[in-house]
């Protein structure tokens, strides 16, 4: 399979502007900002099918063409580069080895949404990835991708790099825009939505890393080559990340609807050690974990992983041999959430921090009878009734390991410890 | 006004385009719970607690951020909404150390309602409560206890939106949150306690009010602020006879739903200290107690036989006993200077969105009864000093205690030939009268003021004078009747009743209609100076 994201991986010096032009960089942009107008641009885009690699999906174009035209307000776009979902590393990939590819997909959006200044958030951990950034955004301004009268159309736009101070929250984008405000991360209660109301109260629009980085090449060759491109409802490639229990751990770009059993058997290269699947997390740590028999027939696309009861989410792909106690690892994802919580909303707040301490008792040896009835139910009283979609993200995991794996935690609370770890 | 048809639990309601679902079953009548949503502040949607079942959408919605759109069927009573709002509350008690026995807020408490409303379930949590601080004083009137906090984030948002002055701030993240002062900041802005009132649990309580006394003694009369002439809405919350507290009453043309520290524990000053309980006469050697009777007949001998008799009222007398005081002055002493006691002091600007520069809550319907129009309280006490005045009659005021003339003003009230004072303490001024009336408080006495916008309000006694006090009007009218001027009322809405056949601004106006929220007089708001 042609790569479109990974085409610059691995080249020596990729992230530097000469390389990156050597290999058509910028020319999608000139392209855009020359001959096309910001409608046939969205238009484009959404020919493509590119949707939202961030995890939720939504189509691409169709989020830009809600931000309204006749706002007197500035518009900004905002590239959303906090990745810090359990599990997820490929947004980090193209940070360090092919900026210029982010760095002209957001001009490229900017552009479709027609905004003049557009942000750059990156996760604060990513020391080394904002380094790199700073310095491909300051190659691009002075060679005139980035500034005032691009290519002499007129068209201006600055790009501001942004360093997260480090919660996994803000990543969600409505807490990444009470952030970059200068506020506390903390997600927006929506209605309004960002299209309308965003940063500063103007229209805006956040796109992730890797959804931004697909454009260059879709006005390269054309939304039709990109459609072309994986199934139905899931056009083109995704990155996904593998990691665990795996032979080949790393960053992969699959087409979309690529079988999941092959791709984890003969592309990563299965679990290693002879060892057998117990458990797989398809999307990063907020989604339901799988069981070996629940993936036999799953592709990697946005359908048919939900039609299995998980997500495609961020594609953190976390592999689960059987000598993972299936306790440790939800608790250990639960403490995550407890610790992440932005803390705003009583369901999220409270629970994420009570399942954690019943996940903590069960491992340590203390668990008790309606434990696991207790979680479910804590659980479902998180889904849906929280101000942002973290709750869900907390909630579903910790209710999937449950319901996959009951007897192994009913094993643990009998017997008071483990019973899989041999250790 | 767009009117929007909705359907609340079946039943259908008309209300209007913009406004949010809880506002519109607020205005049905349906009371949705809710704990962050304030309808004076932003909305946070934090809480949860309102989440209702809107048709058609598959995910329950908070009804304070839900508009209201043309058919739309909202349930607040669905099972779906009755487990979540137990499940809402669960949440909101697991690390909430349930200390109702030595809580402040309890009996008032919208944690403790809601729980004997909604849930009445034993917690099924187990594993150690999340611990916090106690007794963090965040101003000179307010203290916080961080783990009764629910972190609806109210008191932030009033800082923020209604003072502008970002005295607090929420910090630390998930169950850690709390709130606390930002940098070195102290919550000590003019209208701080409204925090007090606005917090839905007992993590704000009043550092003045704090194990005085039980909520659910207190007895509750509503009535109007003393502290200045914006008359605020507020009630007065009794125990044994003594005023606990004072409450901000809603009233939109008002005060909306706050009132000022100054004005919230003004009464202290204004009820406190020994009681006059006896007429006072001076005599060789000082002031001695005497009967009514011998008092009453002191003032009038004294007054009728004055060359240049001077009268002047308290700001916090009521219209009625302005009117009687302006009969009594004009019957006594003919063309005497009349004036109210008014005293203008700078504001800055956050004192400025409710406070008045006074200390007059009633000195406009003072002037309405012809109290005033002598060209100010300035000049009328320019003339005290000056030796304008042989006699003086003073009525609820300590001219000495509220003025700088200090020294001056002594020896211009010791010149006096006759100096009668009015009051419910042996002031500083009633120490140098003649004779001295016991009289009441604000607190303790029933009438009405005009605010300075021109706004009739209602004063209701809270607590009843102490024996041998009398009520200023019933003084007034006792004096009127011993100058045989004969009036048949003996009551403040009979005084009110004859008041609004005399004075044109107040004609027609019954004291019943007033009510509790009062009538704007014709003519609207006027500055004085
Ligand atoms: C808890 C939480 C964390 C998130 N973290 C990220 C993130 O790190 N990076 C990201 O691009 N999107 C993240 N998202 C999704 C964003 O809210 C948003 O949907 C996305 O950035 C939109 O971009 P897209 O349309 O290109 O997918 C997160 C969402 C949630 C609820
Ligand atoms: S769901 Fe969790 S992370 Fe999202 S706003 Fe509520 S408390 Fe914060
Ligand atoms: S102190 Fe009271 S008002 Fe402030 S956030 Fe806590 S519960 Fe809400
Ligand atoms: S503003 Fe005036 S009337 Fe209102 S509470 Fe304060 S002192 Fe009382
Ligand atoms: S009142 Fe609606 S969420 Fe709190």
């Amino acid at each position: 399979m042609e790569k479109l994201l990974l085409r610059n991986i691995g080249i020596a010096d990729s992230h530097t502007l000469a390389v990156y032009q050597s290999r058509g960089g910028y020319q999608s942009w000139e392209k855009v900002v020359r001959d096309m107008k910001p409608a046939e641009l969205i238009d484009e885009v959404k020919a493509s099918g590119l949707r939202g690699r961030g995890g939720a999906g939504f189509p691409t174009g169709m989020k830009w063409s809600f931000v309204p035209k006749d706002s007197p307000k500035p518009k900004y776009l905002v590239c959303n580069a906090d990745e810090s979902e359990p599990g997820t590393f490929k947004d980090r990939l193209l940070i360090e080895q092919d900026p210029h590819a982010i760095i002209e997909g957001t001009l490229i959006a900017a552009y479709g949404i027609q905004s003049h200044t557009a942000f750059i958030y990156i996760r604060g951990e990513l020391v080394a990835g904002a380094k790199i950034l700073e310095r491909a955004v300051e190659e691009a301004a002075r060679a005139g991708f980035i500034g005032k009268n691009i290519f002499g159309s007129g068209f201006d736009l600055d790009v501001i790099l942004h360093r997260g101070a480090g919660a996994y929250i803000c990543g969600e984008e409505t807490a990444l825009l009470s952030s970059l405000e200068g506020g506390r991360g903390w997600p927006k209660v929506k209605p309004p939505f960002p299209a309308t109301h965003g940063l500063f109260g103007c229209p805006t629009v956040v796109n992730n890393v890797e959804t931004l980085a697909a454009l260059p090449w879709i006005i390269e060759r054309g939304a039709a080559a990109y459609a072309a491109m994986g199934t139905e409802k899931s056009k083109g490639t995704k990155l996904f990340s593998v990691s665990g229990h795996i032979s080949r751990p790393g960053v992969y770009e699959v087409e979309m609807g690529y079988p999941f059993k092959k791709f984890l058997e003969d592309d990563c290269g299965g679990v290693p050690n002879g060892r057998k699947l117990k458990g797989v997390i398809p999307g990063g740590g907020s989604m339901p974990v799988l069981r070996p028999e629940e993936i036999e027939k799953v592709n990697l696309d946005y359908e048919s992983v939900q039609a299995a009861g998980s997500m495609l989410g961020s594609g953190g792909v976390i592999v689960m041999d059987e000598t993972t106690c299936m306790v440790r690892a939800a608790s250990n994802i639960a403490r995550f959430y407890a610790h992440e919580s932005c803390g705003q909303c009583s369901p999220c707040r409270e629970g994420c921090h009570w399942m954690e301490k019943i996940f903590h008792r069960i491992e340590h040896g203390e668990g008790q009878a309606g434990d696991l009835d207790l979680v479910l139910n804590i659980s479902g009283n998180i889904m849906g009734n929280t101000i942002c979609p973290f709750g869900d993200a907390a909630a579903m995991p910790a209710a999937a390991f449950i319901k996959k794996y009951r007897a192994e935690f009913e094993a643990h609370i009998a017997e008071k410890r483990c019973t899989v770890r041999t250790e | 006004m767009d009117p929007v048809k909705i359907i609340i639990d079946g039943k259908e309601v008309t209300t209007t385009k913009g406004k949010t679902v809880i506002q519109a079953a607020a205005d049905a009548g349906v009371a949705i719970p809710h704990y962050c949503y304030h309808p004076k502040l932003s909305i946070a949607g934090n809480c949860r607690m309102c989440l209702v079942e809107i048709e058609k959408m598959p995910k329950l919605q908070i009804a304070c951020n839900t508009q209201v759109a043309e058919g739309m069927g909202v349930l607040t009573q669905s099972p779906k909404v009755l487990a979540v709002r137990k499940a809402v509350l669960e949440f909101l008690l697991i690390n909430h150390p349930v200390d109702c026995p030595i809580c402040d807020q309890a009996g008032e408490c919208q944690l403790q309602n809601y729980y004997m409303e909604h849930n009445r379930e034993a917690s099924r949590f187990e594993v150690g409560k999340q611990h916090d601080r106690k007794k963090t004083i965040f101003g000179p009137n307010v203290i916080f206890d961080g783990e009764r906090c629910i972190k609806c984030t109210r008191c932030v948002r009033f800082c923020q939106e209604i003072t502008k002055t970002d005295e607090l701030a929420v910090i630390n993240r998930g169950d850690h949150s709390t709130i606390a002062l930002f940098n070195d900041s102290v919550l000590d802005n003019p209208l701080s306690a409204n925090v007090v009132d606005i917090c839905p649990v007992g993590a704000l309580t009043d550092r003045d009010f704090r194990f005085k006394v039980r909520v659910w003694y207190l007895q509750k009369t509503p009535s109007v602020c003393p502290g200045c002439s914006t008359g605020c809405n507020i009630s007065v919350e009794t125990y044994q006879n003594r005023i606990a507290r004072f409450k901000p009453r809603i009233n939109e043309a008002v005060n909306s739903h706050w009132i000022c520290d100054e004005g919230r524990y003004c009464f202290h000053e204004l009820t406190g200290g020994e009681r006059l309980t006896t007429p006072l006469i001076r005599q060789e050697g000082g002031l001695v107690p005497t009967t009514w009777e011998n008092a009453l007949h002191a003032v009038l001998a004294g007054l009728r036989s004055a060359k240049a008799a001077a009268g002047v009222l308290s700001g916090r007398n009521t219209n009625e006993e302005a009117f009687l005081f302006a009969k009594l002055m004009k019957k006594l002493a003919p063309g005497s200077p009349l004036e109210v006691c008014y005293q203008e002091r700078e504001l800055n600007e956050t004192q400025k969105i409710l406070m008045s520069p006074d200390r007059a809550p009633n000195f406009r319907g003072a002037r309405d009864m012809g109290v005033g129009a002598n060209g100010g309280y300035g000049s009328w006490l320019e003339k005290l000093l000056a030796g304008d005045f042989s006699a003086a009659y003073i009525v609820g005021e300590d001219l000495l205690g509220s003025n700088g003339a200090g020294e001056r003003l002594r020896a211009a009230l010791q010149k006096l030939s006759f100096l009668v004072v009015q009051d419910i303490r042996l002031s500083e001024t009633a120490k140098l009268a003649h004779v001295v009336l016991p009289a009441t408080h604000f607190g303790e006495k029933e009438g009405t003021y005009t605010n300075r916008k021109g706004r009739l309000q209602k004063l209701n006694a809270a607590v009843i004078a102490p024996e041998g006090a009398l009520q200023d009007w019933q003084i007034f009218l006792r004096l009127l009747d011993l100058a045989e001027e004969k009036l048949s009322y003996s009551t403040p809405s009979q005084i009110f009743q004859a008041l609004a056949e005399e004075v044109a601004l107040y004609q027609g106006i019954s004291y019943a209609t007033i009510g509790d929220q009062g009538i704007q007089l014709g003519g609207g708001g006027v500055e004085q100076s």
